[in-house]
This record gives C-alpha cells, sequence and structure tokens, in this order.
C-alpha cells in the first residue's frame, strides 16, 4: 500500500508545474556550480604549479583538495603558502584575494546549493502535501480506502523523496563524472568515497526539510498558510541562525583580533633584533626567541579560538544547516579543525627547521636545503570522532522529529 | 478612487498572517541584531585603544627607523556604523598566519544581510498573488466592472506593498537603533544618521524591486500555487546564485596572476637581487672616494676610528664621503630595484581592478549586490573606504617617511655622528600617528548613485513589464 501511495506522489509530482521548477532549478544551479567550481580548482592548480616550493625550500605549501570543488570550506586559507624565516612565518594569500567581490558573497559550491537552494527546494515539495490534498477533498478519498494515515504519510514521504533524490543524484553523478575525464583532476578512491559520504548528509539533509514541510502542511488548513510560515522558518534555520549563533559566542569568549595579534608579532620581532643589535652578539639566540615567543602568541590564539568555534558550534547546532557544513567540510578536508591542524603542523614545521634556518641566515649560506613539508589531511576516523558523527546523528535526530511530528499532527489532523 | 484602491491594498495586508509572521520575525531579528552587533562594536573599541596603548610603549623605548613600517602601520579604527552594517570591516586576513575563518564559514549577520534575504523573501510573500490571488477569489472581476483602468489598480498594488513593507521596515529599525544609540559608547554623527536614511531609502527601493517582480509574476500565472513557484525560483536566482557566480565568472573572463606569485618575484628584486646590486655599486663608489682620499684605505679599529673622526677635520671630511658614496650606492639600487618590484605591481594592480570591475558589474543583475555595495560604501565598510583609508595610509606615509624621519635622523646625526641612526632605539612618541577620519558623505553618495541608479531602473522596468502582463491577463 504504500508503494502505491509514494508510486502516485511520483507520478503527479512528475505532472506538476511545481516539479518541473524544482528540476529545473536543481540541474542548472548543480551543473553551473560543478562547472564554476571545476574551473576554479583548475586555476588554482595552475597556481599551485608556479608557487610549488623548489626542492629544500623552506616552504610550506598544500596542493589543492580536488574535493574543495564540492565543499569550498577554508580552501583558499588552506592552500596559502607559508614561508618559514628566522623572524616566523610569512603567509601569502592567493589570487582571489584580489578581487573584493570574492568576500561579499559566499562561494557558491555544491555545499552551498545543497545547504541553501536545495534545502528551499525540499521544503516546496513537502509544504502542501497534506493541506492541498485536503483543499482538492483527495484526502477524504484516499482515507476511505483501506489504508492507515501512517501508511499514507511514509507513501508520501517516500514518494517525494524519491523524486527529489533522483534527480539530484543523477545531475550530481553526471557532473561528476563529467569531471574525471579531466585529466588534471584525479580523484583517489577515498576522495570518492568521502564524496559519497557528504553526498549521503546531503540527502540526509534534505529529507529534514522536506518532513518539516510535511510537519507544517500537517498542521497548517491552508498551503498558503503553510508556505510562509515554512519560508520564515527556513530562512531562520540556513541563514540566521548560524550566523548569529558565530556572533553570540563572540560575546562569550573574547579572543584578540589578527590585527591585535599581526601588530604584537611586529612588535616582538623588531623589538628582538633590535636588542641583539644593541646589545652585541647573540643574534642567533634572539631569533630563537622570537621563534618562541610568536609560538606562545600562537598557542594562546589557537587555544582561545579553539573554545570560540566550540561555543559557535554548539550554539549553531540549533541549525541542521550549520551542523551539515561542518560535517561535509570536515569529511572534506576544508572545514575549521583542519585548518587549525594545518597550522599547528606548519609550526611543528617551523620548529623542526628553524635552528638550521637561522644558523644558516647568519653564516650567509645562499641557497640551503631543508626537508619538505608534507600534510596528511586527518582520517576519517578521527573527523567522525571530532564532530562528524554527532552532526549526522543529530541530522537523522532532527529527521526522525521532524516525522514523528508530522505524524502526530496528520493523525490529529481533520481529514475534512 | 486611489485612496480607497490603497487603503483596500494595505487593509488586505495588515489583516494577513503572513504580514504578521513577517513583521514579527524582521522585528526581532533587527533588534537582535542590534544588540548583538552593538556588543561586538564597543568590544572593538576597547580592543582598539589597547592596542593605541601597547603602541605608545613601543614607541617610547623600542622604535627604530629600519624595521618602524613593520609596526607602525596604519590601522582602520571600528565605525560606529559598524554596529549595523558589518561590510568588508570583518576579520577575514588571508594575509596573516593566524586568521579568523570563521566569518568564512558563516558570513555575519546584519541590516543588509536582513534586508537583502528577508525583506525581499517578505516583499515576494506579500505579492505573489497579488493579481492570481484576486482572480481565484473573483474578486478581480468585480473590481474591474467597475470601470477602473487596469493601470491604477498595478500601480495601487505596487505602492500599497511599497507602503506595507515600509512600515515594518521603520518600525524594526527604530528599535534597533535605539538599541544602539542607548549605548553610552556609540556616537553617531549627522553624517551617520544622513547615510542610514539614504540606506533606508535604497531599503524601500530594494522591497518595491522585489514587490514588482511579484506583482509581474503574478500576472502571468493563473494560479496562486504556480505563482509562487515561479518567484520564488526568479527570486533564488537573483539573491542567492548570481552575485555569488560573478567573482568566478570574472576570473575567467578576466583572468590577474596569483598574487603569490607576484609577491614572490618582487620579493627577489628587492631582497636578494638588491642586495647584489647595492654590494656591487658600494664597492664602486667606494673604490672612488678611496682614490679622492687615500686616508680611508688604513685599516683601524672602530674606537681609533671614533677617535680620528673628533680630532681630524680632513679625516672626517673623508670619512663622511666614504659613507655618503656608501649610501649613495644603497640608494641607487633601491631605486633600480623598488621600480622593477614597483612594475610587476602595478601590472597586478591594474588586472586585479580590471577583474573586480568585471564581477561588480556582472553582479549588479542582481539587485541583492546593488543594495550590498550601496549600503557598504554609504556607511564607509565597502569598497570605497578602502580606497579612501589607502589614500589617507598615504598622506600619513608622506608625512611620516618624508618630514618626519629625516627630521628625526638629522637630529640624532647631529648629537652622534657616528652613530647608526637606523639601528637605534629613538623614542617617536612624537611620530605623526595615523587617524582615520570618514570619508564625507558627498563621495560616499556619489559612490552610491550607480547601485542605486540600478535599482530604481530596475524598479521601472518592472513596473512596466508587470503593467504589461496585467493588460493582457484574462480575469475571468
Amino acid at each position: 500500500m504504500i508503494g502505491t501511495v509514494a508510486r502516485k506522489e511520483i507520478v503527479s509530482n512528475i505532472l506538476s508545474y511545481k516539479f518541473t521548477v524544482v528540476l529545473l532549478l536543481m540541474a542548472l544551479l548543480l551543473a553551473a556550480s560543478l562547472f564554476i567550481m571545476h574551473r576554479d580548482f583548475a586555476e588554482r592548480t595552475a597556481d599551485y604549479q608556479v608557487i610549488r616550493p623548489a626542492p629544500g625550500a623552506p616552504t610550506a605549501v598544500v596542493p589543492p583538495n580536488p574535493l574543495s570543488i564540492f565543499a569550498k570550506g577554508l580552501e583558499n586559507a588552506m592552500t596559502r603558502s607559508f614561508e618559514i624565516g628566522v623572524i616566523g612565518v610569512d603567509v601569502r594569500a592567493g589570487q582571489s584575494s584580489g578581487n573584493v567581490i570574492f568576500s561579499f558573497f559566499p562561494a557558491p559550491d555544491f555545499l552551498y546549493i545543497v545547504r541553501v537552494v536545495l534545502s528551499l527546494v525540499a521544503l516546496l515539495l513537502g509544504f502542501d502535501q497534506i493541506s492541498s490534498e485536503r483543499e482538492r477533498g483527495t484526502l477524504k478519498l484516499m482515507l476511505s480506502g483501506p489504508v492507515s494515515r501512517a501508511e499514507v504519510l511514509l507513501g508520501k514521504w517516500l514518494g517525494n523523496f524519491a523524486s527529489l533524490a533522483a534527480p539530484f543524484l543523477l545531475v550530481t553523478a553526471l557532473g561528476t563524472a563529467a569531471m574525471l575525464f579531466d585529466a588534471d583532476i584525479r580523484f583517489s578512491a577515498g576522495q570518492l568515497g568521502r564524496f559519497a559520504l557528504i553526498l549521503a548528509l546531503a540527502l540526509l539533509y534534505m529529507a529534514f526539510f522536506l518532513s518539516l514541510g510535511m510537519l507544517v502542511s500537517a498542521l497548517t488548513r491552508r498551503s498558503a498558510t503553510s508556505v510562509i510560515a515554512l519560508l520564515f522558518v527556513w530562512a531562520l534555520l540556513v541563514f540566521v541562525l548560524p550566523n548569529l549563533g558565530t556572533l553570540v559566542a563572540r560575546q562569550f569568549v573574547a579572543t584578540p583580533s589578527v590585527q591585535a595579534l599581526n601588530e604584537k608579532r611586529a612588535q616582538t620581532w623588531t623589538r628582538e633584533i633590535l636588542l641583539g643589535i644593541a646589545e652585541g652578539g647573540g643574534l642567533g639566540e634572539r631569533m630563537k626567541t622570537i621563534s618562541r615567543e610568536e609560538d606562545r602568541m600562537e598557542e594562546d590564539f589557537r587555544l582561545k579560538f579553539e573554545r570560540l568555534v566550540r561555543l559557535a558550534r554548539n550554539i549553531n547546532r540549533l541549525s541542521p544547516a550549520a551542523g551539515f557544513l561542518d560535517a561535509a567540510t570536515g569529511i572534506a578536508g576544508t572545514g575549521i579543525d583542519e585548518e587549525i591542524r594545518l597550522k599547528a603542523e606548519v609550526i611543528r614545521y617551523k620548529n623542526s627547521i628553524i635552528d638550521p634556518v637561522i644558523a644558516d641566515l647568519l653564516a650567509g649560506k645562499r641557497d640551503p636545503a631543508y626537508p619538505a613539508f608534507t600534510y596528511r589531511y586527518r582520517p576519517l576516523g578521527e573527523v567522525f570522532a571530532s564532530g562528524a558523527m554527532f552532526d549526522a546523528a543529530w541530522l537523522a535526530a532532527f529527521n526522525i522529529l521532524a516525522f514523528a511530528l508530522a505524524y502526530a499532527g496528520f493523525a490529529r489532523a481533520d481529514a475534512r | 478612487m486611489w485612496k480607497t484602491l490603497i487603503a483596500k491594498e494595505l487593509r488586505a495586508h495588515l489583516l494577513s498572517f503572513r504580514f504578521l509572521a513577517g513583521f514579527v520575525t524582521l522585528f526581532v531579528l533587527v533588534v537582535v541584531t542590534a544588540f548583538v552587533l552593538t556588543g561586538d562594536y564597543v568590544r572593538r573599541l576597547d580592543e582598539c585603544s589597547a592596542r593605541r596603548t601597547e603602541l605608545d610603549r613601543y614607541l617610547r623605548t623600542y622604535a627604530h627607523f629600519n624595521r618602524i613600517g613593520n609596526v607602525l602601520r596604519p590601522a582602520q579604527p571600528p565605525v560606529p556604523f559598524q554596529a549595523l552594517v558589518r561590510g568588508l570591516t570583518a576579520d577575514v586576513n588571508m594575509e596573516a598566519f593566524d586568521n579568523d575563518p570563521l566569518p568564512v564559514m558563516f558570513p555575519l549577520i546584519d541590516l543588509t544581510f536582513i534586508v537583502t534575504i528577508l525583506v525581499s523573501l517578505i516583499a515576494l510573500i506579500l505579492t505573489y498573488d497579488a493579481v492570481s490571488g484576486e482572480k481565484e477569489e473573483g474578486t478581480l472581476k468585480l473590481m474591474l466592472a467597475n470601470g477602473l483602468p487596469r493601470s491604477k489598480i498595478v500601480l495601487a498594488k505596487a505602492a500599497g506593498a511599497g507602503l506595507m513593507l515600509l512600515g515594518p521596515l521603520v518600525v524594526s529599525l527604530a528599535a534597533g537603533l535605539l538599541v544602539i544609540v542607548l549605548d553610552p559608547r556609540v556616537d553617531w554623527t549627522g553624517a551617520d544618521w544622513a547615510a542610514l536614511g539614504l540606506i533606508l531609502v535604497a531599503a524601500a527601493a530594494y522591497a518595491t524591486v522585489f514587490a514588482l517582480i511579484g506583482i509581474l509574476v503574478s500576472s502571468v500565472h493563473r494560479s496562486s500555487a504556480s505563482s509562487i513557484m515561479t518567484s520564488l525560483f526568479v527570486w533564488t536566482l537573483l539573491v542567492l546564485v548570481v552575485p555569488n557566480l560573478s567573482p568566478y565568472a570574472a576570473s575567467f573572463l578576466s583572468p590577474a596572476p596569483s598574487r603569490i606569485k607576484v609577491a614572490r618575484e618582487t620579493a627577489r628584486l628587492t631582497d636578494v637581487d638588491r642586495d647584489d646590486l647595492g654590494r656591487k655599486l658600494a664597492a664602486q663608489y667606494r673604490a672612488e672616494v678611496l682614490r679622492e682620499h687615500p686616508v680611508l684605505g688604513e685599516r683601524l679599529t672602530e674606537a681609533e676610528v671614533k677617535r680620528r673622526v673628533a680630532e681630524d677635520p680632513q679625516y672626517r671630511a673623508a670619512y663622511e664621503a666614504g659613507r655618503a658614496a656608501v649610501q649613495r650606492a644603497w640608494d641607487e639600487a633601491n631605486r633600480v630595484q623598488n621600480a622593477k618590484a614597483d612594475e610587476l605591481r602595478r601590472d597586478l594592480r591594474k588586472k586585479e581592478e580590471a577583474q573586480t570591475g568585471l564581477a561588480r558589474a556582472i553582479s549588479m543583475i542582481s539587485p541583492l549586490a546593488d543594495f550590498s555595495y550601496l549600503a557598504t560604501d554609504l556607511s564607509s565598510t565597502g569598497t570605497r573606504n578602502q580606497a579612501h583609508f589607502a589614500r589617507l595610509a598615504g598622506l600619513w606615509g608622506q608625512a611620516f617617511y618624508r618630514d618626519y624621519q629625516p627630521r628625526k635622523i638629522e637630529a640624532f646625526r647631529a648629537k652622534d655622528p657616528t652613530g647608526d641612526p637606523w639601528n637605534t632605539a629613538i623614542d617617536m612618541s612624537d611620530a605623526p600617528r595615523f587617524h582615520y577620519v570618514e570619508e564625507g558623505l558627498g563621495g560616499r553618495v556619489r559612490a552610491a548613485l550607480p547601485p542605486f541608479g540600478a535599482l530604481l531602473g530596475f524598479c521601472v522596468v518592472l513596473f512596466a513589464a508587470a503593467y504589461v502582463a496585467f493588460i493582457r491577463y484574462d480575469v475571468r
């Protein structure tokens, strides 16, 4: 019986104007996003070929991560070049920092499309499931047949989820397959696996909004009311909560601003160099002091910042959109934790070579050789343990809750 | 008749659930945002003054000219408007090791965000069934049976929706401003209030654009159910997609070299290559001086040099000539290499500017981008302010490096002719400090005119389109 209801939903979806719009939007945006982010990745790869450190250079640069096509996250921060010098780590950003328009609007990657547009699409599929059938009078007819309300609801959910998931997976698969033809991009099996996990999360995320739509449609008598209520809830969940959450977290955890930290660093190293010159000798010792001081400041900042991130993340978990973003960027290796870890690795690298770097500078050596920097992304196990698992479970819980409430609402609903 | 039509629209909206829901959401959000952002602003003020104290201490004790450029840098203080519009002031500094990536992941919420996302959504929700809904209820036929021209009906609908949006916006903003102004440390000037007024006018224009889109779409569709789908489709494209795609599209159409690449190249030119050239020139110039003053050829210890400079005026002249030659050589090396590096930087800047301009032009198809540019420029938190800041920084740089530094070095040399003025601590607490003043309102308004014109243009075009669509509408 559930199958019959689901089939009916799929067929009526295919015939509806709503579904045409939804399909068009989905295909257009996913294709455009994949195309544009793919080109962006190709450009960054070309950039990397130019800036990749020569053998022996004391520079840490991570090659672009192919998964950033789907989840850009902090990729721009991660692929900066970190040059180790006697007075600390010299950071240089890539190309996109020159065009300020980039900083006005978030990147239109796959994750953005799913998080913002496809959640809306899922809502629009779900918003009139119950109320419109009631308005048309078909709900009465359906319930007069030998079918329980639970079966109707589940069948509707399955039918709509299938009509959402099938084109979504199809377009994404086609786009990704087209990318595999590009010889410059090579996804390893592990990366494809990670992408599959991101897809699964995306489906879970869209399913939540579908359930939410059905919940509201079971509670309201008119489709018009239901769509308006849902649009506000959507704006709140997707835009307001995550962005306000980080601001609120800042009220509780004081972190020094980047500007303040930069000024302090500059004051420290210029002071030490000056004292080294004025008091004579021991310039090497002074440089080591600088390195230690910088590490201390960095660690202080990192500890505070980690606390801020933790708090912001916990506040943001009120919104499934933020949890989804955190988990997906974590899996892709472009998340906040990954970037913090990369910087810790760079510090470790600096400390492993700082003594020879200082000695070589003082000796006036022109082309010294140092061991190369290598970075390995966090293994999936660690990603899941550090929050992605919780986010995924939280998403599932949101789903079940919304569906259960929808059932409760539907069970109490007047079918007339 | 006008009055009746508009009053009917207003009444219909006032009684509706959607208006109430929109109003409440808007009000709560504006007040909460104003509260949180004011706290943020005050925190920044505190930090700014702490930083200033720190800098003062440094300048008194450790300032020396060789590395002062790394320490004494122009910095943007928080502007009071930041409690409403964040713009580009978020702490996303990619050139620093300790960056703060949270705003990259979760863009901060502010008035611009509330207007661009929420108000446009409310505008669409109010108007998506303006025509099709009345048709479905059968009231459209009745209205037209009274001999009303269709143009009046469209205009009344647009005016009604516009007024209906302006009301909640003004009320919410007033409440938000109350929160901001009640904080004793926020100090708004007359120019700020004027800028806010202009932003409000632009917000009304922005909301009208979306109200007109709603009316246009509703007079194309027979049923409200399809009308809302099309409206949301258009909204998604204009608000959520076009602006985000524009910089990427521009970077393909008008590529610019990578900043890292240029930085590497210029660093090599002004560091290793400069040293090579400087050493070569110094040896050459010194050899010339040595021919004129053979006394300099003697090998002496530093103490002996000091003694002879003090006692022997002839030796002192030779010593100073030698010193001047070395200085000349390094100045020349610096000049040559800096010119080469500047050429590269100029090229980069030109290409980046071309790319930014193109991205801006593409994004201006979207009313959201227009409003964002306009609001950030008017509130001194956008690109216009960045240029203004760079100009001020340039002026300060002249005051410091052209006037103050030579004067100070001369004074130092008069006291201690053999001392190194570059690597000795000099009390610089009297140095000219960078002082940020907001740009005058006139310049800001001029910058905001093109996006405002685009918004008005959208309004006119959309109104014409809505009128045409409504004329062709079958009211049965």
